[in-house]
């Protein structure tokens, strides 16, 4: 890491009671890069960001924003920062137009409302009351009051949970708008293809810890390495696991998908399909997969982003 | 600066945009003065309505065609059973042959004291000749007055003095028309007494009123409205968005407090328009006094609403402690009725409670009710309850949900 990071957090701690929600992470975030905290739900991602945003304060650590080291965040860093809250609402009976200038009015900013509402394709509700707004055109409100301020670090919590696939991409247009603007951005989310298609670093969170971090590229290359071949089918018998490990790495079913993982594809295809023509196994939906993030939590913790 | 004025005006904007808002802001003390008014404020037309009053004519001396003989024909003519078998409009009291006027009305405030009694008019002595002197001076005298005795406590007693108010303005007229004076003066004057209090000017029930639904407008929007609006944006989580901005606590409270006090301002007006307009109160607020009690019960009321803030946990509970305050500290307050003659411990729930203390004071600077309360109580007890709150609130109120 650079002397340069927007932001750098160094053993941070937050205990509730008797949970350690944030348990000494250290990390730091690079400018005009999207950080992406990757973990499941109650990995510690939301109380890590509500202290980075000057919510909650930390039990302990240092938080190092902009140069400014900082026992808990100020009014004059929250003036350079915009924040996508995982949960949230507006008064449903304002007008986005009304929203937008009120958050503008915070930060002594004359921004253009229309301009800022066009940015988030909301420029044709501009008139509309909150209450009337999809979740989604919610969603878009949300990001623009977070840019309101034109902010040079963004945080976006959980930014496409809830959210419709044509809304997700949506929002991922306005992701990839901000990073070419050059704004820093730090994501959390325990969706891995959104983690995997937005993020420059990776840092992945499980029990309050930092268990891994990198690009994704890195973090598949040490961790997942194997190539997945993967099949239909309800069970895998022990006659046929044996059969089967003979020609992988390991071999398991998952979700009614029989998964072999290799590290020499061709070889294990070509036992795989002699096998299946041996013993008359149709190999239904018959794929190769490259390892994932999906894979690399995995691989750590034995368990899947969702479960 | 501009924070602060959006604030005030998101915080107008959306009370007046929400019906349940609007209707408990705004409708609801509107129907409320309508109601009231119209049911209290026209009694005198609803024949089934029933008064129990006591005469007294001191005026012995007086020809019987004056006018101390005229007026005391008038009630024993109200109190006469009519021939359509309807109930008169008074059951008169009148001291017997054998006793003297001062032993009847030792009696008869006794009973006006117990609310057995309405009202007591007495006729003073030498009344037909200063009503005549009056009448005929070139330039007019203050009038000659008759004095109706009236119980603080009792509504009755007000009712039965408004319309006794009303016979005299008849009288009145009538005396001045034969006068060739009509619409230059007064003849008869008429002194109000109220029992135990001192003298206080004439009283209709609509000017009574129109204070107390006023301050039950700004409690109600004290009470519910100010944790309603900061403990459902908290727990909706609309106060952490602005939170997680440049934007301080204080500036926020500051623009709350501004709207907070701009819907007061548009219920006073809505309301005052309506009492003078449609009941035609007569009751003016254009004074100093009466203008600092309204922005001072404002301000007692949003300081409320903040304690009731900081005691619940949630929006819900907000309002629950909202709910069961707000029937026994408006109705034990003389907001709508008086409260003498309250069991000890109703009394004691009056004397705590910082309404009374704002109605009275209030009432009493725009002249419909005579104090009795010190005015520094009157201005203490708010204060007190104020500053309790602000305490209260500053270590207590959660700006953002519990984690």
């Amino acid at each position: 890491m650079t002397q340069q990071a927007v932001l750098r957090v160094t053993e941070l701690t937050k205990h509730y009671g008797d949970v350690r929600a944030v348990d000494g992470i250290s990390f730091s975030v690079e400018p005009a890069t999207v950080f992406t905290l990757l973990g499941p739900n109650g990995a510690g991602k939301t109380t890590t960001l509500e202290i980075l945003e000057g919510i909650r304060e930390p039990d302990s650590g240092e938080i190092e924003a902009f140069g400014q080291r900082l026992r808990r965040v100020d009014r004059a860093t929250k003036a350079r920062m915009g924040v996508l809250l995982q949960e949230g609402n507006f008064e449903a009976h304002l007008k986005a137009k009304e929203v937008v200038a009120l958050f503008a009015s915070f930060f002594g900013r004359s921004v253009s409302v229309p301009e800022i509402l066009d940015r988030v394709a909301l420029g044709e509700k501009a008139n509309a009351l909150v209450k009337t707004l999809s979740g989604g055109q919610k969603q878009r409100l949300a990001v623009a009051v977070a840019l309101v301020n034109d902010p040079e670090l963004v945080f976006l919590d959980e930014p496409t949970t809830g959210l419709d696939p044509q809304a997700r991409r949506n929002m991922w247009s306005i992701v990839e708008g901000l990073k070419e603007r050059g704004k820093t951005l730090i994501l959390t989310t325990h969706y891995m293809e959104e983690a995997q298609a937005l993020s420059d670093w990776v840092c992945i969170m499980d029990h309050g810890k930092l268990i891994a971090e990198g690009t994704t590229r890195q973090l598949t290359a040490d961790l997942a390495q194997n190539t997945r071949v993967e099949f239909r089918a309800e069970s895998l018998p022990d006659v046929a696991r044996s059969a089967l490990e003979a020609c992988c790495l390991g071999a398991r079913a998952e979700d009614g998908t029989i998964v072999l993982e290799t590290a020499d594809l061709p070889r294990t295809m070509q036992a795989l399909l002699e096998w299946s023509r041996k013993h008359d196994v149709p190999l239904h939906q018959l794929g190769v997969r490259q390892p994932d993030l999906e894979d690399v939590f995995l691989s750590l913790t034995g368990r899947r982003l969702r479960e | 600066m501009t924070d602060i004025l959006l604030l005030a005006r998101t915080h107008v904007v959306t009370a007046l945009r929400e019906r349940v808002t609007l209707f408990w802001f705004l409708v609801f003390p509107i129907f409320l003065l309508t109601i009231l008014a119209l049911i209290f404020g026209r009694i005198g037309e609803e024949s089934e309505i029933h008064f129990d009053i006591a005469l007294v004519n001191r005026d012995v001396g007086a020809p019987a065609d004056g006018f101390s003989a005229r007026i005391a024909s008038i009630f024993v003519e109200m109190s006469t059973a009519k021939e359509s078998g309807e109930r008169p409009l008074f059951s008169l009291h009148a001291p017997s042959l054998d006793e003297s006027h001062d032993d009847f009305l030792a009696r008869e405030e006794q009973a006006l004291r117990r609310g057995e009694l309405a009202a007591i008019v007495v006729i003073p002595e030498g009344f037909h000749e200063a009503v005549l002197a009056t009448a005929m001076a070139p330039i007019m005298p203050d009038p000659p007055s008759f004095e109706v005795l009236m119980s603080e406590s009792d509504v009755a007693s007000e009712m039965a003095a408004g319309i006794i108010e009303q016979i005299i303005v008849e009288v009145d007229r009538e005396i001045l028309v034969q006068m060739g004076r009509f619409d230059e003066s007064a003849a008869i004057g008429r002194a109000q007494v109220w029992v135990g209090e001192d003298a206080a000017d004439e009283v209709r029930y609509v000017d009574f009123l129109l204070p107390g639904v006023i301050l039950m407008g700004f409690f109600t929007n004290g009470l519910f409205g100010v944790p309603g609006a900061i403990l459902f944006n908290r727990d909706r989580k609309v106060l952490r968005r602005y939170w997680v901005t440049a934007l301080p606590v204080g500036r926020y409270l500051v623009g709350f407090s501004l709207g907070h006090l701009a819907l007061c301002v548009m219920q006073f007006v809505l309301l005052y328009l309506l009492g003078r307009f449609a009941f035609g109160a007569r009751v003016s607020f254009a004074r100093l006094d009466a203008a600092l009690l309204l922005v001072l019960s404002a301000v007692t009321f949003m300081a409320f609403g903040f304690l009731i803030a900081s005691l619940a946990r949630t929006a819900n509970a907000g309002m629950a402690i909202a709910n069961v305050l707000n029937m026994p500290m408006m109705f034990l307050s003389g907001l709508f009725f008086p409260t003498g003659g309250l069991p000890t411990f109703l009394a004691v729930f009056a004397a705590v409670n910082p309404v009374t203390y704002l109605v009275e004071g209030l009432r009493t600077s725009v002249g419909v009710q005579t104090a009795s309360t010190s005015p520094i109580l009157l201005l203490a007890v708010p204060l007190g309850w104020i500053a309790l709150s602000a305490a209260v609130a500053s270590r207590r109120l959660r700006w953002d949900v519990a984690r």
